[in-house]
């Protein structure tokens, strides 16, 4: 008897179950579209997640309160997953109206037109002449045919974190030129007390710090020449990076050689840094760990012949999509957050330089208002980095990264280093002008 | 003629000699031989969670080692500022679907496999093994095309379809092990009792694969709650993420939510440590069982 009922037991569950889940998916099909007059806009948040969701939420609130026929539908997606789902939605279809698009990602997004051109959208706009030259030059420029593929909101700049409690203590200025900064970390370090003057940047992410340090001291102001030769490995590149490398282990931890972002930071927050090189967006970690009094921001030193050479970081914006029927609206929502207000509120939340120059004074965020200067200043000299070159990742990832431990750990010179990715910069640009013509 | 045979001079009967201490030692250098290695295992397997369960209640700022005071303050984070308590509904529907599907249609296909001789059956099992080769980034985009074709992208439907057709093989593979084990002269004798085929398999098979199926749904249940990559990719609307993608918002460019992720690394672990708790004694007998005699 018992064996009988078994079987009836189990085909109830496994039918409740089947039947349950099917009722509970039923509601998850669906779509969105035009009702009522709205026009539904999807918008696909590039970095999704605790801090950045609220702003979008509030800016999109806004722009629902003044476009009441819009309705935006938010979706996140982590940031280290963003451009596989694009390539995806590329690929498979399924791209939003409008989303959030990086410099990073632009050129690779722009070659499969994904994106419209919205340059002149922006000159019929209220946008027109209020966006930073040097911000949308960064976004030409990492396009061939030197067009608008989004509406820049914000971009970045590379600064060095500096305790001002251990200069106050050591009775030291911050430095305002190369040789002020080094001779700021040989006098902050007491490597007995674990406590060192700088640290490098060794692991991920170390090249495109390190190319900032050295275009910063040498003062050249293309990465490549005339001929397209790449000038990573000009002479003043390279005595910049032996004054850099003379500091490993000495003034340095020694563990720098596999510093990556998170463990950087960690050293820094930790108390055991005088001075570490980072871009704006850390400050909330620095302040909420140290304490807004006990750290502070600056910029780049200029070069000896006076030039002050920052290298382009990636711009952040939003894309409009070329595959959507909706791009009017997904414009106007562009042209909403790129907007003074909305702008400023962005800045003010998430650290980093307005797009938009209307924007002006953020108040007790002074790193970020010095940086806007500097950046904005015609004696300012933006290096552009070849973020337009499908091997720019790799070569400055892939290959350097390795390349530059070993430097650190005195297994091959400064000036092998840098010819070799000079070499292969060199080769891939020549590719680029052959493909492109430009 | 008679012969003598020789035996063993035996000892004589009395009170049983005590056992010698030599075996009693080793014994006992046996077991440390044993208990130390799995005690450095277990400490090596639980100071990650211990991290987490630190991490995901105490309070913010706070630098303890251990879980006191205990807050539930990141828990709020991601239960209602994340959305947690979507996507923990979500990965329940997608888990519990699917694992009806992989357990349902695995059972009919491994029972095929297993009672019926038909041409190419080892060519079937080589291409169902071959399959697990491939990874599932490598199918994204000609599955994406397919669910857009069925207009399943977007919906959950999506991700069990995907999760079904992933589990399928090994479960197919594993199922049809544990019903060979099932002496086909029980079912006859119940269609001799006048049982057709299906009845037959119901009153008599299905009831003695219950590790088997424990072992399968488990499988299914488990990875489709993990899956992260699908999906991200196969859904794009907030409202319908999993706990996989909730988990991946806590990571920022700049920075890293610790005690969010903790306690989302909590959320997601208990599930998948209450179905290990409930299940384990049916699993490893059933993950023996097919593994070995399938």
């Amino acid at each position: 008897m018992a064996t009988r009922l078994a079987p009836r037991r189990w085909f109830r569950t496994v039918a409740a179950l089947a039947m349950a889940s099917c009722l509970a998916l039923a509601g998850c099909g669906g779509d969105s579209d035009s009702e009522d007059g709205i026009t539904t806009i999807t918008f696909w948040d590039d970095n999704g997640g605790p801090a950045r969701t609220p702003v979008w939420e509030h800016i999109i609130a806004e722009f629902e309160r003044e476009n009441p026929t819009i309705r935006v539908e938010y979706v996140g997606v982590p940031i280290a997953q963003a451009q596989q789902k694009y390539d995806t939605a590329i690929a498979g279809g399924g791209l939003p109206d409008v989303g959030g698009v990086s410099t990073a990602m632009l050129a690779n997004l722009a070659a499969r037109q994904a994106l419209e051109p919205v340059d002149e959208r922006i000159a019929n706009s209220s946008l027109d002449g209020v966006l930073s030259e040097q911000v949308l030059e960064s976004v030409r420029a990492t396009v061939p045919d030197d067009k608008l593929y989004l509406v820049p909101l914000s971009t970045n700049m590379g600064v060095f974190w500096y305790r001002t409690d251990w200069f106050a203590s050591a009775g030291i200025e911050p430095p305002t030129s190369w040789d002020e900064f080094f001779t700021s970390i040989e006098r902050l370090t007491e490597a007995g007390q674990n406590r060192y003057g700088y640290t490098i940047r060794g692991g991920a992410g170390s090249i495109a710090q390190l190319l900032e340090v050295l275009y910063g001291q040498s003062g050249i102001e293309e990465v490549f020449d005339d001929d397209g030769d790449a000038t990573v490995n000009d002479p003043r590149n390279v005595e910049a990076l032996e004054r850099i490398t003379a500091l490993y282990g000495k003034f340095t931890p020694e563990a720098d050689v596999t510093n990556d972002y998170v463990k950087m930071v960690a050293q820094f927050d930790g108390g055991n840094i005088g001075i570490m090189q980072h871009n704006l967006g850390s400050y909330t970690d620095h302040a909420e760990t140290l304490g807004a009094d006990k750290v502070a921001a600056m910029t780049v030193p200029p070069a000896e012949d006076g030039n002050r050479t920052v290298t382009s970081h990636p711009v952040t914006g939003l894309g409009v999509f070329a595959e959507g029927d909706k791009k009017d609206a997904a414009f106007a929502f562009a042209e909403f957050a790129a907007g003074k207000e909305m702008n400023r509120y962005w800045s003010e939340q998430t650290g980093v330089l307005p797009a938009n120059t209307d924007v002006g004074d953020l108040g007790e965020l002074t790193h970020i208002a010095e940086a806007t200067r500097v950046l904005n200043d015609p004696g300012t000299e933006l290096v552009q980095l070849p973020y337009y070159l499908p091997e720019f990742n790799a070569i400055t990832k892939t290959e350097a990264e390795p390349k530059f431990q070993q430097v650190l750990l005195g297994e091959l010179s400064e000036k092998d280093f840098l010819d070799e990715m000079a070499g292969k910069l060199t080769d891939a640009q020549a590719a680029y002008t052959e493909r492109t013509g430009s | 003629m008679s012969t003598a045979t020789p035996t063993r001079p035996t000892a004589p009967p009395g009170p049983a000699r005590p056992r010698p201490a030599r075996p009693n030692r080793a014994v006992r250098v046996g077991r440390w031989q044993i208990y130390v290695p799995l005690a450095l295992y277990l400490l090596f397997t639980l100071v990650p969670f211990y991290w987490m369960v630190v991490f995901a209640v105490r309070p913010r700022g706070s630098t303890s080692l251990l879980p006191w005071p205990i807050s539930t303050e990141n828990f709020e984070t991601v239960w209602n500022g994340l959305g947690f308590g979507v996507f923990f509904a979500n990965s329940l529907k997608v888990g519990l679907a699917s694992l009806v599907a992989t357990t349902v249609v695995a059972l009919a296909g491994g029972y095929a496999l297993a009672r019926y001789s038909f041409r190419g059956r080892t060519l079937f099992l080589v291409a169902m093994l071959c399959t697990q080769f491939i990874p599932g980034a490598m199918m994204l985009i000609p599955l994406f095309e397919v669910f857009r074709t069925l207009d399943l992208v977007n919906s959950l439907w999506s991700l069990v379809v995907a999760e079904t057709v992933f589990q399928l093989p090994l479960s197919l593979i594993l199922l049809s092990g544990f019903i060979r084990n099932v002496p086909v002269e029980l079912e006859e004798a119940a269609w001799v009792d006048g049982c057709s085929r299906l009845r037959g398999f119901l009153v008599v098979v299905l009831p003695m694969l219950r590790p088997g199926l424990v072992a399968v749904g488990s499988f299914a249940f488990i990875n489709s709650w993990n899956n992260f990559l699908f999906a991200l990719m196969f859904v794009s609307e907030q409202d319908k993420y999993t706990i996989p993608v909730g988990l991946a918002f806590t990571l920022g460019e700049f920075s890293v939510d610790f005690g969010a992720l903790a306690a989302g690394g909590v959320v997601a672990a208990v599930p998948v440590v209450l179905v290990f708790a409930i299940i384990q004694r049916y699993l490893v007998q059933g993950l023996s069982a097919g593994a070995v005699k399938g």
